[in-house]
């Protein structure tokens, strides 16, 4: 009988939690996901303010970063294939560079 | 499909598969908890479902655009 109840506990457990995602739509497509990221960033802040007035001591100011890796990205892509694109020849340029100083030092 | 659009759908791509990752990960830790005596191969299955899950609903929001879509009238 103890077994059954530890059991019926277990699976009521387990079950909430299946439910408990599905129901907050983090089991569903992509729209639904990428609505619980907006919705769990909007919620952060405030219930981290919550917490910190609930254990009475003060959190450090978050550093304000001004740098945006998203608007970065694009820029930063750019970038990089450009160089890969003009490595080869800047490489070559360097290297004839080189053997022109030695043959310069050589003479 | 413009580039904005495939910037957006990517975008929704990365948060939906934290989203599932997410979830994958606590509900393999619960599982694992309640039923498996604290195994590490639920929270890896969960994790595993997870990915497959994220990876799926990317795949199938890239490909709408190239889907045709078929109106099945019901006989009234």
């Amino acid at each position: 009988m103890r077994g059954k109840n530890v059991l019926a506990t277990k699976v009521t457990i387990a079950g909430g939690a299946l439910y408990v995602a599905y129901d907050s739509g983090l089991l569903g497509g992509s729209e639904q996901g990428s609505k619980v990221i907006g919705k769990a960033k909007a919620a952060f802040p405030p219930a981290v303010d919550e917490w910190v007035k609930y254990f009475g001591f003060e959190l450090p100011a978050f550093p304000k970063i001004g740098f945006a890796p998203v608007e970065a990205w694009n820029s930063g892509v750019h970038s990089s294939i450009s160089a890969l694109s003009s490595g080869p020849t800047a490489v070559g340029d360097y290297t004839n560079q080189g053997l022109q100083y030695l043959k310069d030092l050589a003479k | 499909m413009s580039e904005k659009e495939l910037g957006k759908k990517l975008d929704r791509c990365l948060a939906d598969s934290a989203v599932k990752l997410g979830a994958g990960l606590g509900l393999g830790i619960v599982f694992s908890v309640v039923f498996f005596k604290r195994h590490t191969w639920p929270v890896a299955f969960g994790l595993g479902m997870g990915l497959g899950m994220a990876y799926t609903n990317c795949q199938n929001d890239l490909r709408a655009p190239y889907l045709i879509q078929r109106n099945i009238k019901m006989a009234s």
